[in-house]
Formats: structure tokens, sequence, C-alpha cells
């Protein structure tokens, strides 16, 4: 009996928990239910570039991809990779993604534009406005008026503009950079900068644009799809000859993280991966809102139904059995909301369908307790035994379920995931709750004298009046 | 309270011929599928590509809503553009929605037929619209890992019976399985070519859920036919007259009757609900869960046990102990209630 209360102790703990999780954390909406766009985003191999297996390649990528989405202006975009060759963009909230679909295709452009003179007052009072901009952009972004970030991203993008007219058309671009990275200034420091590797070709270019710029206070401004990522000054030393040898270092007390993003951006922008979009699924906010509507009431309708039927036809167990189901309910959609699992349509099915796996263990228990009540055994051994003897059907079952999930899982792709997902962590908590809730309140209901009548548990048992 | 007594080895020919007609139907759907459409059920863009719009006009502006899309107009917007002007349905009661299915459209075709379509139709609303493009190569990598997917459950499962029972039960409920998903798919077949249903991915979720449910359901048989075995071969040391396999079959389906019953039922309840009330994507969904979970129930009590006692039967007579994997012993039962009261 003391196991019994601790574990009565432990649910109660756990359902003031769960009921916590649930009211502090939001569960999360895939798009299919919100609404907005996802998009698959397919790296192509060129004859320069055949491999696409190094990391470098699809990280740099992502940076291109990541300048671009933000560029948008979509408060919570997701940019992740997929895949050696692919990545996913989700766009919440957005019904029409031909302006995303626009920015996101394409080659990155990455050039090296020298500044032309007399601008160094007006591009420093543009850098100001912009960096303004950007931070009331920021803001924004976390707030969600929607009508107010397109605004924003509007005057980021004229204020973009403004900036790249101060510069030269471009001498030198992308194609010409072999590698970029991060590096430390002097050991031990943290002072970092990023190195540039050019071509034999980029080399020469560089040397002459840096020529001309050196010691002129005019700066070298690089560009990533037509947005200014740095604007480092050339030092007077190189007047003569420019930077030669195809090598240089933009140093300016970089933090490492600055450093290695830069470096990134530079890498995303040196290489000449064209980038397709192989898939677009776009949902309408209110389709969402009506698909996730219809699908919570055919959930709460079904659920009902098979809640009525378990006190109908299994009586006493069966009502403890609802009492339990409830609490699964409650601690598998806890569990989505610790797990930060995504709700996508299939998601929810899987978790209906989890709810018939729940149903099925206590079935299991209740039908195997009647079958030992009608031969002649006492009630309380009836039920100790049918939670035993059913429990090796139980568990074998739900193995195989979630040997399905694993493959699901490990396979599928997007939608088919979340269903594994939710599915997976629907059977995990209903064997807990199953074997441990119902068990526990029933042998509690067994306590009560009033309840303790066989024919709560099997209606037409034989003799059971005599006793 | 047994409501009704199978006598599953005695019918064994009428529950295999039904089976055998179901597969036989079932494989000729998917021969004509095959022929005419070059797939066995009919493929949705998830697995060959295209695009899909489904739009419906914006009614909040006055006088957008008047009369309902005329599929005609909608034809011929299409094929001025060249485009396939065939996958064009109007949806919605009052005729306000439309679909389109045609090949994999890049932005620049999308919108341009979008507003093609607004200015002869009306506003649509981008709030209700939903847009699918799926490029081949991705269709062709979406089928390829589902099919992967089945084939490692099913290796998955066969392992898994293999090692808590034994490798003839696994290959039996193989067999069950194998029909469910088969039928179901056969099933589908026949709806592709009547009711031009397609089916996408979350079809592949649903044999996988099937196949997941109908070895749950065989799978607690094999349990009561395992636990009878066994007690079977202890009453045998006692002297006790063997039982057949057969007589044990038949004993195992009938104690595990309602069970099977009421579990299907439970669990139909819910998709029969989704089935009417779920939007249109989840709505063929339930519906292919629902033919195989009522096919899974009806495999592992006919045709699961049936060939397990059949092979048996051809491999040994009588039965011998059979079960070696640990099983609920009664004795340790009642000692360990004892010692617990």
């Amino acid at each position: 009996m003391r196991r019994q209360q601790s574990l009565l102790v432990l649910i109660i703990v756990l359902l003031v928990g769960a009921v916590t999780v649930l009211t502090l954390v939001p569960l999360r909406l895939g798009l299919d239910l919100q609404g907005g766009a996802q998009l698959t985003i397919q790296v192509e191999s060129t004859d320069e570039i055949e491999d696409l297996t190094p990391e470098e390649v699809i990280s740099g990528v992502l940076s291109v991809v990541r300048n671009r989405v933000d560029a948008l202006g979509v408060s919570e975009p997701l940019v992740q990779t997929l895949s050696d060759d692919k990545i996913l963009v989700q766009l919440p909230g957005v019904s029409d993604p031909e302006q995303a679909e626009r920015v996101l295709g394409g080659t990155a452009q990455l050039e090296f534009r020298e500044q032309q003179a007399g601008t160094d007052e007006q591009l420093q009072a543009e850098l100001l406005a912009r960096r303004e901009l950007q931070l009331e952009f920021e803001v924004l972004k976390a707030g969600g008026d929607d009508a107010a970030l397109a605004q924003k991203q509007e005057s980021l993008e004229t204020s973009n503009e403004a900036i790249a007219a101060l510069f030269a058309p471009p001498l030198l671009t992308g194609k010409n950079l072999k590698f970029a990275d991060a590096r430390n200034s002097a050991a031990g420091s943290d002072n970092w900068s990023v190195s540039l590797e050019f071509d034999g070709e980029g080399g020469e270019k560089f040397a002459e644009l840096t020529k001309n710029l050196a010691g002129t206070g005019r700066s070298l401004g690089i560009f990533l799809d037509g947005k200014l990522i740095s604007s480092p000054v050339v030092s007077v030393e190189f007047a003569e000859t420019g930077i030669t040898g195809g090598q240089a270092v933009i140093n300016g007390r970089f933090t490492i993280d600055e450093a290695n993003d830069l470096a990134v951006q530079l890498r995303g922008g040196s290489l000449p991966v064209p980038v397709k979009i192989v898939e677009n699924r776009t949902v309408g906010a209110t389709l969402g809102q009506d698909s996730i509507r219809r699908s919570v009431l055919a959930a709460a309708g079904g659920l009902i139904l098979v809640l009525g039927f378990m006190v109908a036809y299994y009586r006493l167990p069966g009502a403890i059995a609802d009492i339990s189901l409830i609490i699964y309910a409650l601690f598998t959609l806890a569990a989505y909301a610790i797990l930060q699992v995504t709700l996508t349509l299939p998601g929810i099915a899987g978790f209906i369908l989890s709810i018939g796996m729940a149903v099925d263990a206590n079935v299991l228990i209740f039908e195997r307790t009647r079958e030992e009540l009608r031969a002649g055994k006492t009630l309380y051994r009836s039920v100790e035994s049918g939670f035993y003897r059913a429990f090796s059907s139980i568990l074998d079952s739900n193995v195989t379920t979630l040997i399905a999930c694993l493959a699901l899982f490990w396979l599928g792709a997007g939608l088919v995931k979340g269903f594994a997902l939710t599915l997976a962590i629907g059977v995990g908590v209903s064997m807990f709750t199953a074997i441990a809730c119902s068990r526990t309140l029933l042998f509690l209901a067994l306590q009560v004298s009033q309840l303790k009548k066989p024919e709560l548990f099997c209606p037409d048992l034989p003799g059971s009046s005599q006793s | 309270m047994v409501l009704l007594k199978l006598n599953i080895i005695k019918q064994r020919p009428l529950w295999w011929s039904i089976s055998g007609i179901l597969a036989a139907i079932g494989a000729i759907a998917m021969a004509i599928s095959l022929t005419t459409l070059g797939a066995p059920v009919a493929p949705s863009l998830d697995f060959v590509g295209g695009t899909r719009l489904q739009l419906e006009l914006d009614c909040s502006i006055a006088g957008n809503c008047e009369s309902p899309i005329e599929l005609d107009t909608v034809r011929e917007i299409m094929s001025d553009r060249g485009l396939d002007n065939r996958g064009i349905q109007v949806v919605g009661a009052a005729g306000r929605g439309l679909s389109i299915r045609t090949l994999d459209l890049d932005v620049d075709d999308r919108t341009q037929l979008l507003s093609d379509l607004e200015e002869r139709i009306g506003q649509f609303d981008p709030q209700s619209t939903q847009i699918d493009t799926v490029g081949p190569t991705i269709g062709r990598e979406l089928l390829a890992s589902g099919l992967m997917a089945l084939i490692f459950a099913s290796a998955g499962i066969i392992i898994y019976l293999s090692v808590r029972f034994q490798l003839d039960y696994a290959i039996c409920a193989i067999i069950a399985l194998f029909h469910d998903v088969f039928i179901t798919v056969g099933m589908f077949s026949i709806f592709g070519l009547t009711l031009g249903w397609e089916v996408d991915s979350l079809f592949i979720v649903a044999l996988l859920t099937i196949i997941g449910f109908s070895v749950n359901d065989t799978v607690v048989i094999y349990d009561r036919i395992r636990e009878i075995l066994k007690l079977s071969t202890l009453d045998e040391a006692n002297d006790s007259k063997p039982i057949g396999i057969n007589e044990v079959v038949d004993t195992a389906v009938n104690q595990t009757l309602m069970r099977s019953i009421n579990t299907t039922a439970t669990t139909l309840l819910p998709l029969v609900g989704i089935f009417i009330f779920g939007g249109e994507t989840l709505k063929y969904f339930a519906l292919a869960l629902i033919i195989g979970f009522i096919l899974g129930a009806y495999s592992s009590i006919f045709i699961a046990s049936s060939a397990l006692a059949w092979w048996r039967e051809r491999q040994e007579s009588p039965v011998s102990a059979t079960a070696d994997s640990p099983i609920p012993d009664d004795r340790i039962i009642e000692a360990q209630l004892d010692r617990d009261e």
C-alpha cells in the first residue's frame, strides 16, 4: 500500500507540473496550422564545385540564405540545414511567398567595391542611420506587428541602396575569392581578424583596388547581395603597389563571433553554387486555423465517445481508465511543450492515435481482469493478475509501434517526422499512465468498501450476487 | 459473457478465400492503374512533383463573390498559358473555391497565372490560399525514403518478434501485415481509378501506422497462444492429455476476441471523427487508417492465427513445448501476491 501512496503522490506532482507547463509554455504550432510558407532550398553542384559534402559549402550557403531571410523582414523565421545539399526555410505568417522565392533563389553576389571620393561624411551618416534602423527592426521583429515590420524593412532597403550608391561599380567579385577565415591577430589575444585569399586573377585585381584606395581614407566596400557587410580602409603603406600576393587581412578589433560571422558570409558569397527552391508549402493563416479547429473538434468528439464507451462497457475500471486517459492527455501535451515538439496536422493525428493505444492498454488489462474473475478468483487477485498478465501484451504491442515510429522518424521527412515523434511520445507516456495511473487509482478504489463489488467490474458474473 | 464463439480453424478455407479475393481485386486494380497511370496508386504531387493551388475568393470585397467560379473560364486561362487544364476543380459550397493541379510551376509562372486568374475571376483571399510546389527530384526522394521506412519497420518488427516469440510467429505476423498493407493499397488503387483520389506522403505514414497496429493486434493473440501452450505443457507434465495447436489457437482467439473488437472500435471512433469533420488533408489519411485497422483486426483474428496453426500442424504433431521466452508463470504470480497481500 505504501508503494501505491507514493505513486499517487508522484502522479499528483506530475499532474501539477504538467498543468503548470501547459499554462506557461505555449505549444509550438507548425506552419500548416498557424499559416506560413515553408521553402526547401536545394544547393546545386556546378563544374567548379562538384562536391557539396564539405561542411564549409553548406555553412557558407546557409549564411547567405540567412542574410537573405533577414532581409525579408519576417518575424521568427527558421533557417536550418536538412541534408548536405538542402536548406529548410520557414516563414511564419507569410501567405504570399512570391517575394521570398525571388530573394532566396539564385547565386550569392559578393562584390568588392571602391568608395567614391568625397562621400565620407555621407557614408558615416548613412551607416549610422542604418544601424538605428537595424535596432528598431530587431525590436519590431520580436513584437509581431507585421505591418510596421514590413515598413521598417522597406526603409532598411532604401538605406542599403543609398549606401551602395556611394560606391563605384564592382571591380572584383566573390568568384575570385578562394577562402576566408577568422584568425587570432596575436596568439591568445581577444583581438580577431579575418583573412582573405584570392586566386591569381583576384590577387591582381585586389592589388589594383587597394592601390587606388590606400591612404585616401576611402574604404573598400564588401557587399553581399547588395548589402554592405564590411568597409575596411587600406593603410597608406600599400599606396605604391596595393596589397599584392592575393592575401589580405581585415583588422578591426573583431570579437571571435564577429570575425567568424564575417568569414562565413565571405565564404558563402564566394561560392558559385546556384540555389533553387525545390519545394514550397504555403498555407494561408485562416486556412490553418480552420484545419486546427476541425482537427481539435474531431479529436474531442472521438475522445468523448471513447470515454463514454469505456464507462458503459467496463463500469468502474472504465471510469478509472477515463481519469487516467485525461491525465494521459495532459502529460502528453506537456511533454510536447517541454520537448518543443512542433505540432503539425499529422502530429495531431499521431496524438489522437496514441490515445487509441492508451485505451488499448486499459482494454487489455480489464478484459484480463474479467477473465480472472470468471475463473473464480477474488476481486483483488483478479485485478492484480489482470495487470500482471496483460503487461507482456502491452509491452510487445507498444514496442512494435515504437519500431515503426523509429523507422518513420529516422527515414521520413518533415510532416512524417512530426507524426512519428508525437506518436512515440504518446506511446511512451501511455505505458506509464495505463500501468501506473490506472493501477494506483484502481487499487485506491478497492480500499473503499462500497466499490469493492465484483459486479462493478464484470456485470454478468455467474454467482456475483452472493459475493 | 462470450457473445460468439469463432471456429477459426474449421472455417479456415472461408477466411482465406475472403482475403484471397480481396487481394486479387486489389492486384487487378493495381495492374490497371499501373498501365493507365504508370503507378499502382494514383500518386499526388508529393511523389511526382507539381504545383497545386488552392484558392478562395475574398468575400470581404464587395461584389467579389457574386457568382460562382466558372470552370470553363479557368480552363481557358490555363490553356492560354499553355498549361494542362485537366486538374481543375471548383470546390466549396458556393463555388468560391478553386483547386488547380498542374506541373511544377516556378515563381514567375505562378505569379503570372494568379494575376491572370484574378483579372478574370476576382480577388482571392491570401489568408485562405494554399500553395504546394514540389520539384520532381524531391518527389522521388520522398517516395524512396517512405519505402525505405516501410522496409526498415517491417524488418525491425520481424527481428523483435523473432526474439520475443519465435521465427514462425514472426513470419506469420508479417504475412498478416502484408495482407493488410496490400489490400489497403489495393482499395486506394480502386479509389484512384474510380474517384480520382491521390495518395500523398501521409499515405505512407498511414501504411506504417497500419503495420504497427496490425502487429499490435497479432501480438496480443500470439501472446495468448504462447501462454496456453506453456500451460498445456505444464499440464502434460502432470499426465493430462496434450491439446493440439488448432484447439490452442481457437481458444486463444476467442479469449482475446472482445479485446480485439473493443480496441479496434475505440481506435476507430476518433478516426471516424477525423474522417467526417477533419480537414481535406487528413480525410484520406483517416480513411486509409480506418480500412487498414479493420483489416488489421480481421487478419489478426482470422489469418495470422490460422496461418500459425497451419504452419505448426505441418511441422509437428502433436505439439510439444514451443514457447521458450519468459512468460508469466501462474505460480510465480500467486507467490508474489501472497507476499503482497
